[in-house]
Formats: structure tokens, C-alpha cells, sequence
């Protein structure tokens, strides 16, 4: 159960797995589950694709980090960080499925509430592949240690670092081979 | 004749594509495309069935839960697996959180803006707003003073240049017409309403684990162990917590969001006139309450052509009634081949086209039942309910057409719920309905463990050779079924028939439309470039075709959203 109390700050992977490169944010969050302790102020979350339902799981943070797929300049594989200023300087958009993505929506949303976090870091890579698939692409998977130092040196910057595993476990990336289990 | 396409690309594949010809100031034609290919059953194959859930519930991030038990249903289905009542109880607990959380996001933060104008609520009087409100509900949190709050923060926000976040509203489109007051009450109920849904998410959390992905089920049960004294498990600490959450979560719903929606729709009797589209309903039955699933609180069943005398029930899990005839055809789809076919006898191999009004234009294929083209969602379950005398669904229908139709001084009938405005409104009735049921469903679970039950689980087991089972589930957006065939305990054909499918449906071999698409002919458009009308509509069937990727993009490279042709 970890729905009582909110620690202070929080990562936040996004992503569907289900969808090659778009399983970025889960499989960094994977990642770093495997081979670090994080700080016990710091909650590690797999959130898949929430949409608005993003918002309870940033409201009353001290800071986030949130990793996801970004549409940017550059070829697959490319690192893009975001503060919270540029991910909100264009509003999001006209809806007409009331599921799109809802980072900005979320973002917004805890700010008019006045519960929103004002550290926010996106660590974004540029995907090369987002169709249905269970695995990353070569680029995208060469992306992921940068992806996840990128996060590591963020929580040392807020004061709340990771300590390495002695001993690694095996990443769990239960979705990826048929017959896996998790 | 103007063509007015809608098409948020805002991800690598796009999503939901609406294109209407408009003639004279009304829509004259339409079509639905959906522009991500939806075939993440094939990642199934080979697996092993009891872990379908938990790829299931990754088809959408927001539509998780429904995917999972739709799942551990097809899956006992097919080896005619009981599940212990615990298991029953606890899971219509998270199906009922879960669409608590759902029908009040979708009416407040994801639809209530094409009806009200959150600008004009800057010119409010609270003081008049506060007795505006007190005439629709008791609720304690309409005071003056909280309206004036609730104002100047919105102030704040406008002031600050952050209306960001309302960018998605038409605010000052002529198509708005609430009072200034009505629309303080309403954003007011919108920012409580975020607090709710939190609620109502804790319950899921709870039961389930974890949220937005559950980890609490198993094909044959639920993986929550019961002991009422012991910190690890389901106690009684949690389930009081569970009940105190549920309840100010129902309150809020029979309270504040109903008199809301009845207020609100009041204002625009017009739009019981617009959007009927297909009269064809489909609903399944769903909360069982007992272990072998005979016995629902939710009833099932179709209407065909908006005529109440052709009910007819679907009884159970088990009902051939259901099983033998859904299809699902591809004459307009983007799939080899223009077959119609039984679930289990579908396949799933994409064929990429172009968007071709006459040919293949979607990647959403054409479920019919008997051959016909369904709509599901709110608006079926409150008909069926209604039509099959569903005490529950009466007793809410009933006021809450008798508070519309005093507002609105006309007679507004179950009948006329079948519009743009009934479907919000059916939402409403049924949100209402299923919090009588929460209470009702966690006493059930508590009544049954304080007999000294503590069942969970019967555990699963395959046999050599082949076996077929469907499984479906009352969603939020209606009726879903998944369609599993298991060969030597792998899975060798899964077909996941989806609320959004149905409704958003192409048109068939034979040319008729699906519900969006009749839905929308006949609806006004006042100005092509500001398609409010048009997304009234579709938002009230509550679509989700989007989140199966998530690709941000910060940067707001804009494609056009709305294009006049």
C-alpha cells in the first residue's frame, strides 16, 4: 500500500510497454529498481499511459522527475531535459479524445489547486520506434544509461541520492518475453 | 459544402480522426477514424493465459482495471473456473471505485468544458451563485464565501496569463449559454471534484495494490489475503478506510454532481435533439453476487431501434445469447481482407492504407450485433436499466428527469435521453446507481469474511487440447468482452472487443455507420472553424482511443487541429 502518504519527491515513469520505444519511462524505472536504493524520501512509480489520472500522483510533491518519450529535434535516441517552465510554455492542446496525454493537464491542474511541485524535471529521449512491440530500439536502449543518470544526478541535486546495490538484481521486464513472468 | 477535419495528432500515430461535411449550418455526412492500430492482442500469443491481465491492462493507461477483469473473466470462462464470492465482492469493489473515478473526470475536467464557459464565471455573483445552489442541493460546499474563493483564485490564474490549463474550452463561442453564475458553481465543483477523484482512486490504490496498474488479481480470484488482524493483508483498517473513502465519494456524486448535471443540461433542452444516432443499445450485466456468477446488480441486455418493447435480457457470463452473436468486420478497415467474423475466429493482420472515405479509412473495426451496429456506454446501461425495471436505475432516471424537466419546464422523458445531452445525463443516473451499489457491495464482502470466509482463490487449471472462453465487463464507456482461445495452456487467439470499438465503429460492409458517425449528421456547426457542436457530441460518448502511446511533446509543434477543407 503506498497511497497514504506522499513522499516528497517522486519518479515518475510514463509509457506504454506495449509499444516498443514508448516502454522508455517503465524500463528506466526498471532500471534503477534493480541496482539502486533510492533515498527513503523518494517514491519510484511505473505509471504506463495515466493520462489526467497523472494528477494524483504529482500533487503535494517537493519535486518531480518524470521520464517519458519526447517529439523533438534529433535522431532516436536523442537526450532532451525540460524544467517545468518550457514543458508549460505552450498550453496543451484542444482535446478530442479526453484521454490524451496529460502531463501538462496534470501539471496545471496541481498548480490551480496550489498543491503542484515547483522542481519538475522531464528527462525526455527522442523515440524511434512507437508501434506495438514489447522491446526498445538499439538507439533508444543505448539511450537508457543517460536516461538514468540523468535521474540519479537530478535526486542528488534535490539532496535526496540513491546508493548503488551491492549486488545488482536482474532488471524485471516482465513484458518482454513471452512466458516471462514478473 | 465545407469538410471540417477534426485530428489531434499530437502523438507519432495519432488517435481519434473525425471528418463532417457541413451544408447550411448542419452536419450532413460524417465519418470516425481511428489512427492507431489497435492490435496488441497479438503480442498475447503464446503466452501464458494467466498473465494476459496483466498485458491487458497496458492496452490504456487509463482503462486498466476494466482490461484486467475482462481478462481473469475470459480466462475462467474458458475452463468454467468459480471464483470464491471474496473474490467476486473485492473485485466489483475496484469496478465500482474505478467508475466512480471515471464518470467524474470525464464530466468535470474532460467534458464540462464544451458547455461551460469558464471565462464568464469571473463575472458571477457568488452571493447569487450561493443561492442558485442552495436551490439544487443541500451540499455544504456552496457558501458565498466559498464561490468568492473559488472566483478569485480563477482571477489569480487569468490574471497570471495561466489559463493554460482551460486552453481546450471555447469560452465566448455563441453556442455557450450558461449564466454567469451557473458557471461559477460549475468551475467551483470542478476544483472540488479533482479531490473526489482522488478519493475515489484510493480505493482502487487500496484493494488493488497499486494503481493505475493493479497487481491484486489471479485467474481464479484475487491475490488479497484476508486476515482482519494482520497489518500485511486485507484487515479491517483498511476496509473501514475503504468505506469512509466510498462514502464521501457517493456523496459527492449523488449531491453535487447529479443536481450539476441536471442544472446544467436544463440549460440546453436543445441538445436532447441533437445526436441520437444509432438506436441500437448493448449492455452486459455485470457485479455478480455470488460465486458461480447466476446473480447481478447491474443488469444486462439490447434495445433495438430505440423500441423499448424489444428488450431483451443477457443473463450471465455464460449467456449464448451474447457469445454467438458479436462480430466484428473490416470492409472499411485497415486489416487484410473484408471479412465479418466471430471473435474467436478473427485475425489481426494490418494492412496500412490511406484515409479513403469509400474504402478503408480506420483502424477501428466494425463490431456488430445480429449484424448491427450497437452503442454502449451510459446511455445502454441506464435504457436497459430502465426498460428491464432495474429498481435502482428507476429511482435516479426518474429524478433526475423530474429535476430537468422542472428547470427546463418541459416534459423530459427516458426516451428523450436517447441525444447528445441524455447520454451525459445517463452518465450521471448510473454514477448515482453504482454508489448505492458500493455500499451495498463492501457490506456484502464484510458480511461474508465476519462469516468466516476468507476464500481468495481456486486455482486454475489447463487442459491438454483446445479451450474457448469469452469474458466481459460493464465498463465506464460500456460493454467490453475479451475472446481467448487456449491451446495446451498457451494462448493461441485473443480478441479484445472495446467500448470505444463499438461506438466508434466505421462504417460496415453494407455501408451503415457506426454511432459516432450517425450520431453527428444533423448536428448544427454555427462556425466551421470553432467545431464546439461537433465535439460536444463525440465528448459525450466519453472516446478512448489515445493512450496506448504516450509521446510528449513539450516543444507544442503544432499540426492542425481542426482544418476547414
Amino acid at each position: 500500500m503506498n497511497a497514504t502518504v506522499a513522499p516528497t519527491v517522486a519518479v515518475l515513469g510514463l509509457g506504454n510497454v506495449l509499444m516498443s520505444d514508448d516502454g522508455l519511462g517503465p524500463t528506466v524505472i526498471r532500471e534503477l529498481e534493480a541496482a539502486w536504493t533510492p533515498h527513503p524520501e523518494v517514491e519510484l512509480l511505473d505509471l504506463g499511459t495515466p493520462g489526467l489520472d497523472l494528477l494524483p500522483f504529482v500533487c503535494d510533491r517537493r519535486a518531480l522527475v518524470l521520464v517519458d518519450t519526447v517529439r523533438s529535434d534529433g535522431p532516436p535516441g536523442t537526450l532532451r531535459l525540460y524544467r517545468k517552465e518550457a514543458i508549460l510554455a505552450h498550453p496543451p492542446r484542444t482535446r478530442l479524445s479526453p484521454h490524451d496525454p496529460g502531463v501538462k493537464e496534470a501539471l496545471l491542474l496541481a498548480d490551480l489547486e496550489g498543491r503542484g511541485a515547483t522542481s519538475v524535471l522531464l528527462v525526455g529521449v527522442v523515440p524511434g520506434c512507437s508501434r506495438q512491440g514489447v522491446t526498445l530500439t538499439r538507439e533508444v536502449t543505448a539511450a537508457v544509461p543517460q536516461a538514468l543518470r540523468a535521474v540519479l544526478d537530478e535526486l542528488d541535486r534535490l539532496e535526496v541520492p540513491s546508493r548503488p546495490l551491492a549486488r545488482p538484481r536482474p532488471v524485471d521486464l516482465w513484458w518482454r518475453e513471452p512466458g516471462a513472468t514478473r | 459544402m465545407a469538410r471540417i477535419v477534426i485530428d489531434p495528432i499530437t502523438r507519432i500515430e495519432g488517435h481519434l480522426r473525425i471528418d463532417v461535411e457541413v451544408e447550411g449550418g448542419s452536419v450532413r455526412n460524417a465519418w470516425a477514424s481511428g489512427q492507431m492500430w489497435r492490435g496488441i492482442e497479438t503480442i498475447l500469443l503464446g503466452r501464458d493465459p494467466r498473465e494476459a491481465w496483466l498485458f491487458t491492462q497496458r492496452f490504456c493507461g487509463v482503462c486498466t482495471t476494466v482490461h484486467a477483469i475482462a481478462s481473469v473473466r475470459a480466462v475462467e470462462n474458458a475452463l468454467s473456473l468459480e471464483v470464491p464470492k471474496n473474490a467476486q465482492y473485492i473485485r466489483n469493489l475496484l469496478v465500482i471505485a474505478h467508475a466512480l473515478h471515471d464518470h467524474i473526470v470525464h464530466f468535470y475536467h474532460l467534458s464540462a468544458l464544451d458547455w461551460v464557459d469558464v471565462v464568464s464565471a469571473l463575472k458571477a455573483d457568488p452571493a447569487k451563485a450561493s443561492a442558485l445552489a442552495e436551490s439544487l442541493s443541500d451540499w455544504p460546499g456552496n457558501g458565498r464565501l466559498d464561490l468568492k474563493a473559488v472566483q478569485d483564485k480563477l482571477k489569480g490564474f487569468v490574471d497570471a496569463g495561466q489559463l493554460g490549463i482551460f486552453a481546450n474550452g471555447y469560452w465566448g463561442h455563441p453556442a455557450m449559454k450558461l449564466p454567469p453564475e451557473v458557471n461559477l458553481l460549475a468551475v467551483s465543483h470542478y476544483l472540488q471534484a479533482l479531490e473526489y477523484q482522488r478519493k475515489a482512486n484510493q480505493v482502487v490504490a487500496i484493494l488493488g495494490s497499486k494503481t493505475p496498474n493493479i497487481q491484486n488479481l489471479a485467474v481464479g480470484g484475487v491475490a488479497n489475503a484476508i486476515n482482519l488482524d494482520n497489518q500485511a493483508t486485507l484487515n479491517m483498517e483498511k476496509l473501514w478506510k475503504v468505506q469512509s473513502l466510498l462514502k464521501e465519494v457517493v456523496d459527492f456524486v449523488q449531491r453535487v454532481y447529479v443536481p450539476d448535471v441536471c442544472a446544467i443540461g436544463a440549460m440546453y433542452p436543445e441538445w436532447l435533439g441533437y445526436g441520437a444516432g444509432v438506436k441500437n443499445y448493448l449492455a452486459v450485466p455485470d457485479l455478480p453476487i455470488d460465486s458461480p456468477a447466476t446473480e447481478f446488480d447491474l443488469p444486462g441486455g439490447t434495445i433495438m431501434n430505440g423500441d423499448f418493447s424489444t428488450y431483451k435480457p443477457i443473463k450471465n457470463f455464460t449467456d449464448p445469447y451474447f457469445k454467438d452473436n458479436v462480430s466484428e468486420g473490416i470492409a472499411h478497415s485497415w486489416y487484410e481482407g473484408d471479412w465479418s467474423r466471430h471473435p474467436f475466429e478473427e485475425d489481426t493482420v494490418p494492412k496500412p492504407g490511406k484515409f479513403d472515405d469509400k474504402g478503408k479509412y480506420s483502424w477501428v473495426k466494425s463490431p456488430r450485433f445480429q449484424g448491427q451496429p450497437m452503442q454502449v456506454g451510459p446511455l445502454s446501461q441506464v435504457l436497459v436499466g430502465y426498460v428491464s425495471g432495474h429498481a435502482l436505475t428507476k429511482k435516479w432516471a426518474d429524478a433526475a428527469l423530474d429535476k430537468v424537466s422542472a428547470i427546463a419546464k418541459v416534459r423530459v422523458t427516458p426516451a428523450m435521453l436517447q441525444s447528445t445531452l441524455g447520454r451525459h445525463a445517463a452518465r450521471a443516473v448510473r454514477t448515482a446507481v453504482i454508489g448505492d451499489l458500493a455500499l451495498k457491495h463492501w457490506k456484502l464482502l464484510v458480511d461474508n469474511i465476519a462469516s468466516g470466509d476468507t476464500d481468495i482463490f481456486n486455482p486454475p487449471s489447463f487442459p491438454k487440447g483446445e479451450v474457448r472462453g469469452f469474458g466481459f465487463h460493464e465498463a465506464p464507456r460500456g460493454a467490453l468482452s475479451h475472446w481467448v482461445v487456449v491451446r495446451d495452456g498457451k494462448i493461441a487467439n485473443y480478441q479484445a472487443v472495446v467500448p470505444t470499438t463499438w461506438n466508434a465503429s466505421p462504417r460496415d460492409a453494407k455501408e451503415v455507420k457506426g454511432p459516432y458517425e450517425a450520431s453527428l449528421v444533423g448536428n448544427p456547426v454555427a462556425n466551421p472553424e470553432l467545431p464546439l457542436e461537433v465535439l460536444r457530441t463525440v465528448h459525450s460518448f466519453d472516446p478512448c482511443l489515445a493512450c496506448a502511446v504516450h509521446t510528449l511533446d513539450p516543444e507544442g509543434r503544432e499540426i492542425a487541429r481542426v482544418k476547414v477543407l
